[in-house]
């Protein structure tokens, strides 16, 4: 750790973050200097065990005091302001506005199950479309960050899946944000690196009896099926059946079996190419 | 003040309702943990109005921003808690300090994940526990953690309030929850390595 007050823009090495990880923990960072330690692990290959192993010690510091019991007047008087302020509306599912416009290009070939939402993805004006583009560019940076910062699994888990993960990013490849089409379905990314593409994302865990399956769409909106998975931790690393050429969007659904079109709406859909 | 699967589950089920728009619930979660919050309101601002008028805010910002909270990423109880303890400090400070949940980025989210193996000790620990393993920690340790994490200072004021180099201030507080952990988790030797107390509420080495 500098002495000296640091620059706006500063880059921390592993060791300094290591070294602030007892201040992070308890919200103890200057602003830049929490910006520059999320910056590090958003890209370091590094575990940072001692950050998990600490991450947490906040709230035992929370549970050590005392409880104090509120005054009567103090529920009262919540319940009363609750009856005034309005919930803000969530940001992180996707706004589909109730009033979808006409889809300029309906989707040729997609099957009759298949809803208004898989129409809208192939409307340029459409929010889903948007921000399936807009994350493109950012998403090779993030990916790693990903998995840094959310994959608990056993060390080993975490090194193979890290593994298979740098070697896409380090074949060149592009990676694409994939996005939560419902309220807290996850997200992630498709990575075309070497061999086969991969999916890396974040998921809840698959409902009983079904699966996740994974779906690549043309230009026309007709879906190919790419595979099913499983998940049981918070991130999945998932190679994709066939590669990304040819195709325009990808997307996961919940099936109760592997189907040859989608029975449902997706949970997680991006944009993945040109 | 305990954590449990169960707990974490109905906590999880209100949040949900909380989601929907249900005040009751949001009363509820009111009932389960107000008196926590009071409490870590209360050592922040010391004052009994300013900690009501903390812990009033800070459900308020639990029920308008219910949307950002991420059952999957945290625990409800621990987001109210950060949220009370920026709260306060804000209040104290006259500033915005520290991210709050208006800035919730992954490191906002990190602090307030759900970590089991803590969290398994909070719910196995009595408040003395706690206590007594702060009250283990060599006096400058505990002393930077007060004015961190209670006082809402950053490291670098810390350093500056007590007089040594910032890597000194950051060194001790990292040192401070590894030390809180091989106490309350026993990193090295199974279990915890001081006894449970018998009597959950008694006093015990109060910082």
């Amino acid at each position: 750790v500098s002495e000296r007050e640091p620059m706006p823009g500063l880059t921390l090495d592993c060791a300094a973050v290591d070294e602030l990880i007892g201040a992070l923990t308890l919200g103890a960072l200057e602003s830049h200097e929490a910006r520059a330690v999320s910056a590090h692990l958003a890209t370091c290959l590094q575990p940072h065990d001692e950050l998990w192993e600490l991450v947490g010690a906040n709230t035992a510091l929370a549970a050590s005091i005392e409880p104090v019991e509120p005054s009567p007047a103090l529920r009262r008087r919540l319940m009363e302001t609750l009856a005034v302020v309005p919930q803000e509306v969530a940001t992180a599912a996707p706004a589909r506005p109730a009033t979808q416009s006409v889809p300029r290009t309906p989707a040729a070939g997609a099957t009759p199950s298949v809803s208004a939402w898989w129409r809208s993805l192939f409307d340029p004006r459409s929010a889903t479309f948007a921000r399936g583009l807009a994350a493109v560019a950012v998403a090779g940076v993030i990916v790693l960050g990903a998995v840094n910062l959310s994959l608990r699994g056993s060390l080993d888990d975490r090194q193979a899946a890290l593994n298979r993960v740098a070697g896409a990013i380090a074949a060149g490849g592009p990676a694409f944000a994939v996005t939560a089409q419902k309220a807290g379905a996850g997200s992630g990314y498709v990575i075309n690196g070497e061999g086969q593409p991969l999916l890396v994302a974040a998921v809840p865990p698959t409902p009983t009896g079904r699966i996740y399956e994974m779906w690549l769409l043309d230009a026309a909106g007709k879906p190919v099926s790419a595979g099913t998975f499983t998940a049981k931790d918070q991130i999945v690393v998932v190679p994709l059946e066939g590669q990304l050429a040819g195709y325009t969007t990808f997307a996961i659904t919940v099936e109760e079996r592997r189907v040859d079109a989608p029975t449902t709406d997706p949970i997680i859909a991006g944009a993945i190419g040109t | 003040v305990q954590i449990t699967g169960r707990s974490h589950e109905v906590d999880a089920a209100l949040a949900v309702r909380i989601r929907s728009g249900d005040r009751e619930a949001l009363g509820e979660l009111y009932d389960r943990y107000a008196a926590v919050a009071l409490g870590v309101a209360l050592r922040v601002v010391r004052d009994r109005d300013a900690a009501e008028d903390v812990v009033h805010d800070a459900f308020v910002a639990v029920w308008q921003k219910i949307t950002r909270f991420d059952a999957e990423q945290g625990q409800l109880r621990s987001w109210l808690l950060t949220i009370v303890r920026n709260r306060a400090i804000d209040r104290v400070r006259g500033t915005r300090v520290a991210e709050d949940i208006d800035a919730l980025d992954e490191l906002g989210a990190l602090r307030s994940t759900a970590n089991p193996t803590w969290e398994a000790a909070i719910a196995n620990l009595s408040l003395a526990t706690l206590r007594d393993a702060l009250g283990l920690l060599p006096g400058e340790q505990r002393e930077a953690i007060e004015l961190a994490y209670f006082g809402g200072h950053t490291y670098r004021e810390v350093a500056a309030l007590t007089g040594v180099p910032p890597g000194t201030a950051a060194g001790r507080l990292r040192l401070a929850l590894a030390k809180l952990r091989q106490l309350l988790l026993g990193t090295d030797a199974g279990p915890a390595s001081i006894p449970p107390s018998p009597e959950p509420t008694s006093g015990g080495g109060s910082p």
